[in-house]
């Protein structure tokens, strides 16, 4: 029985009349990549700021390393990493001051902070590029150091949040390297994305929402073959199976 | 505590990264200071011009009354044709024009009755009043020289002494008088001068405090938009550090421009005593954090960059409006009591106090009180609002 890191119960969210999230339970194995898969407006992103402590739920709890984030946010805080769907960067500096920043921030010390942008930035490519502005890099260029900085403070859980969006295949090709690494490392990662063939490659379980619901929970293998031949369906058809083929706001 | 210096210190770092924002928030006091410097050329003593319409033209007493106008350090002389002087008056480009009427040589001469016309519009403004005050001493003077020559004459011209000589000893010991005068006027300072500068300089300084407000204001809009600040909540930092950093980051930047012109007051105009500057550097300090504090409660409230920028010149504008910074206001109205809400007015009162009025931090007690108490208070407000607002923590 793999070991629950992160556990999710029941959560609720409202904005105003609208439910963004509603009744969202599940558990995710320490050292897996677990997909979080859904259209616009599923809840997906309201549930990973639950998940990473950004937003309080209306109701239930998650518990990330035994700590509970209602009653120990902070001890929380210290076990995760996010890398948000926006290039959440002081484009005014450099890749990194920017990652020596946010490791003050996730606690290093000055010198820890330094060593662990340099290893970081290597991990992403990015190693001679350090004292580069982020407003003078590429797409691809800001979405590796966006994962980066994610890095700082080695946290035990990672959440991704469409890390790929925007960027060439070979920046792309990194980041899934990066992430399979991380993976093989024992890092724990919650990842969303919208392209299927990324979430069928990395990820070991997926969850589809909808709704502010989650709709299906397997591994890619099990949710095809609910549809037919796994070596026949593509996650895709799945999902589109899932959730219809109505357009989204 | 660390981190909330981090946190100062990247706005800091930012702040002097973009040397477009860096120059104009450099220059920006500067040049003020060079408009001020402009506008009252450095000098402390009153000075204005007298438009006059001569129309005893070539007349002996009118000429010498141009040049005693002339003489005077408070006065320029500019002659006007009536015609342009009754344009320029209508227009109002002109608030005072002194005709000297075609008769007044002969009239002098001839012990008649002379009259100078001030024609003006309205009270013809302070400046207008000085300058007449100027004018009718100058005219009296001269008048009151020809009496007494006139009424010696009277007196001595049966006797040896010729009109001339009289005239020559009347106008001689006229002269002596101006210089050594009996009635002699001495001055006693007590305190700076409150001319221009002294009453400007401390409604200036309080509009660049109030900067702050609105910087304050878009600082956590902004980071909230580029995703910076999500992340962060995500992180160690507590948002009590957070907002700790962003006021300490207000008040540097906000202080650094006031420093800029405040040294420049200083080395230019000499209105401060060492004393004095340091106090007044103290009060820009405090106030500065009373500004932030309240840029601080308005980013809480808002969530564009363009509603805190409005509200951030609202609040400003009507701080600066109410407070009489810039015009005075009649104690015990409705307004004195009005500009009480106004920061500014506490600021302004004591720079004014250390400025104008030649006072010390000893003064300052209900001021700085009033501004600390703001500080404590935004700051709590501040953390308040950001957690009772959609999406807060």
């Amino acid at each position: 029985m793999p070991e629950e890191y992160l556990v999710a119960q029941d959560l609720h969210k409202s904005f105003n009349e609208h439910k963004a999230v509603n009744g969202v339970s599940f558990a995710i194995h320490k050292g897996e990549i677990f997909g979080l898969l859904g259209p616009n407006g599923a809840g997906k992103t309201t549930t990973i700021r639950m998940l990473s402590t950004v937003l309080e739920p209306d109701q239930g709890d998650v518990t990330i390393g035994g700590h509970s984030m209602k009653r120990e946010a902070d001890a929380v805080r210290n076990l995760i990493g996010v890398c948000p769907q926006e290039l959440a960067l002081y484009v005014e500096l450099g890749a990194l001051d920017n990652l020596v920043f946010f490791g003050r921030m996730a606690g290093l010390s000055s010198q820890e902070a330094k060593e662990q942008a340099k290893t970081h930035l290597a991990l992403v490519g990015l190693e001679e590029r350090g004292k580069g502005r982020i407003d003078k890099f590429s797409g691809g260029m800001k979405r590796r150091v966006n994962l980066a900085v994610a890095l700082m403070g080695h946290p035990e859980l990672l959440f991704l949040d469409e890390p790929t969006v925007g960027i060439d295949p070979q920046s792309r090709n990194n980041i899934y390297e990066t992430i399979e690494g991380l993976r093989d490392k024992g890092m724990t990662i919650l990842y969303t994305t919208h392209y299927m063939e990324e979430a069928d490659r990395l990820c070991d379980r997926i969850a589809i929402m909808d709704g502010g619901q989650i709709i299906a929970l397997d591994t890619p293998h099990e949710l095809k073959a609910q549809i037919g031949p796994p070596e026949q369906v593509t996650l895709e058809d799945v999902f589109l199976k899932l959730t219809g083929r109505s357009l989204r706001d | 505590m660390v981190r909330a210096l981090q946190i100062a210190l990247l706005q800091v770092r930012i702040y002097l990264q973009d040397k477009g924002d860096l120059a104009f928030s450099l220059l920006l006091p500067i040049v003020t200071f060079a408009l001020i410097y402009g506008a009252f050329g450095g000098q402390t003593q009153f000075h204005a011009t007298a438009h006059i319409v001569n129309e005893d033209s070539g007349g002996t007493y009118s000429k010498i009354l141009l040049e005693q106008l002339d003489a005077l350090d408070e006065l320029d002389v500019e002659l006007l044709s009536l015609t342009e002087a009754d344009r320029k008056l209508e227009r109002a480009d002109l608030l005072m024009v002194i005709v000297i009427p075609e008769d007044f040589s002969d009239g002098l001469v001839s012990g008649e009755q002379v009259q100078l016309l001030f024609k003006q519009r309205g009270n013809a403004g302070q400046e207008g009043q000085i300058v007449r005050a100027l004018v009718q001493s100058v005219a009296d003077d001269i008048s009151l020289g020809l009496q007494v020559q006139e009424q010696v004459i009277a007196a001595l011209v049966d006797g040896n002494t010729t009109i001339h000589q009289i005239e020559t000893t009347v106008e001689r010991l006229l002269d002596e008088e101006r210089e050594n005068p009996t009635v002699a006027v001495a001055e006693e300072a007590i305190g700076s001068s409150p001319d221009a500068v002294n009453q400007f300089l401390p409604g200036i300084i309080t509009m660049y405090v109030l900067f702050a407000i609105m910087l304050t204001a878009r600082t956590l809009v902004e980071e909230r938009q580029l995703g910076t600040l999500e992340r962060l909540l995500t992180t160690r930092l507590s948002v009590g550090q957070l907002f700790a950093g962003k006021f300490l980051a207000g008040i540097s930047r906000g202080f650094i421009q006031t420093v800029i012109l405040m040294v420049l007051s200083y080395a230019v105009f000499q209105i401060f005593t060492p004393l004095s500057f340091v106090s007044a550097l103290l009060v820009a300090l405090v106030f500065t954090g009373a500004a932030s504090a309240l840029g601080l409660v308005l980013a809480s409230a808002v969530r564009t960059p363009d509603q805190a920028t409005w509200a951030g010149v609202f609040i400003t504008m009507a701080m600066v409006m109410i407070s009489g910074t810039f015009f005075p206001i009649e104690e015990g109205s409705v307004m004195e009591i009005l500009s009480r809400i106004s920061i500014n007015t506490y600021a302004n009162d004591a720079f004014t106090t250390l400025i104008a009025e030649g006072g010390s931090m000893a003064d300052l007690g209900l001021e700085m009180g009033v501004l600390a108490g703001v500080i404590v208070i935004g700051l709590l407000l501040s953390r308040y609002l950001f957690k009772a607002m959609p999406g807060g923590r």
